[in-house]
């Protein structure tokens, strides 16, 4: 039982680190895609104002969006491994 | 005291070892790409032993009987024993299951049979007893063989009296039955892309964090450079010699 927690508790642990981890990378390869594209056919008269608000924009339409909920896989798909594994290992 | 005394060794020998290779293989030396060989095949040579131990193997095998010996387990061999999860941590030694069996070829092959439990390596085996009584239903004569396929982790190193883990066994055909390893190609496919992801989420990093701020402290280095040769060209006497001459210990910037 204590071999079940510990594994819980680090699993819990491991998975968090590279959570945050793919977390923040995807954030900054959603910027570095909306900054592309402004950058490619910027608006006339626009400046740097305008840059930085249609960027948080579409920021917040990413923290929103599928592709960040897509993320909670880091956690979901490792504990179906487990399940699966001690199933054809135990009951086959 | 000796504790301090201990890490101070150990930090000078490291900074040693640093110093030393700077002096004596420096930047872009034969000795130095040699070096650089050498750590990555050892890096390459630690991380396959690594994964042939722990992956899953199979062997066609006929099982010939099964036992159980006491093991004693106080010394550094406790590594390659598992550490189930009712056992209590300072045992010294308690019973393993065996199976004997002989591979295809005639040689002999001895495996363990222990749960792995939640521990290292992530088998999640509970079915030791079941698992035995399998192998123990599948024995066969050499006259008339049963061959069975075993998967299991682990070497058999003879000088050390280590076993293989046996964590499935089932009957097939014969002695040449071809088994795909499913399971090995989806995990070292998933470990490659794994480390891919790694090193394009790395490669983001320095790209968007720690390039900039290079830029930033090379433009700074820049402007100090360009105040350094106003006031040399005001002063242009002893002290001018004198940052001249230390400029020429600066050596060429680097990217």
């Amino acid at each position: 039982m204590i071999a079940l927690i510990r594994l819980a508790l680090f699993g819990f642990i491991g998975l968090s680190v590279i959570y945050f981890l793919v977390s923040v990378y995807s954030r900054s390869v959603r910027r570095e895609k909306l900054e592309r594209r402004w950058d490619e056919y910027p608006p006339e008269g626009q400046g740097n104002a305008e840059r930085s608000a249609y960027i948080e924009a579409g920021m917040r339409d990413y923290e929103k969006g599928l592709r960040k909920k897509l993320i909670w896989l880091v956690y979901v798909i490792p504990m179906i491994v487990v399940a699966v594994t001690v199933y054809l290992v135990n009951y086959q | 005291m000796s504790g301090w005394i201990y890490w101070g060794i150990v930090a000078l020998v490291i900074v040693g070892v640093v110093v030393g290779i700077n002096i004596w293989l420096p930047k872009g030396s034969k000795g130095r790409r040699r070096l650089k060989w050498s750590l990555w095949a050892l890096a390459i040579l630690i991380v396959g032993g690594f994964l042939h131990y722990t992956l899953p193997r199979h062997d066609i095998v006929r099982v010939v009987n099964t036992y159980q010996e006491r093991q004693d387990l106080h010394d550094w061999t406790r590594i390659f024993w598992s550490s189930p999860d009712d056992q209590a941590g300072t045992l010294a030694n308690r019973d393993v299951q065996f199976i004997q069996t002989v591979l295809a070829n005639g040689d002999p092959m001895v495996y363990r049979n222990e749960d792995t439990g939640w521990s290292w390596p992530p088998y999640f085996k509970f079915d030791t007893a079941n698992l035995q009584t399998e192998a123990e239903d599948l024995k066969s004569t050499a006259a008339n063989p049963q061959w069975v396929a075993v998967t299991r982790y682990g070497w058999r190193i003879v000088y050390l009296s280590t076993f293989p883990n046996a964590v499935g066994i089932r009957p097939v055909a014969g002695p040449d039955a071809t088994i795909i390893p499913w399971v090995n190609i989806v995990l070292l496919i998933a470990f490659v892309i794994l480390v891919l992801l790694f090193r394009r989420m790395w490669l983001q990093f320095r790209e968007r964090s720690i390039d900039p701020l290079l830029e930033n402290v090379e433009e700074a280095w820049e402007s100090v450079d360009e105040r350094a040769d106003l006031a040399a060209g005001r002063a242009r006497g002893v002290w001018g010699r004198f940052t001249g001459w230390l400029r020429t210990w600066k050596g060429t910037p680097r990217k």
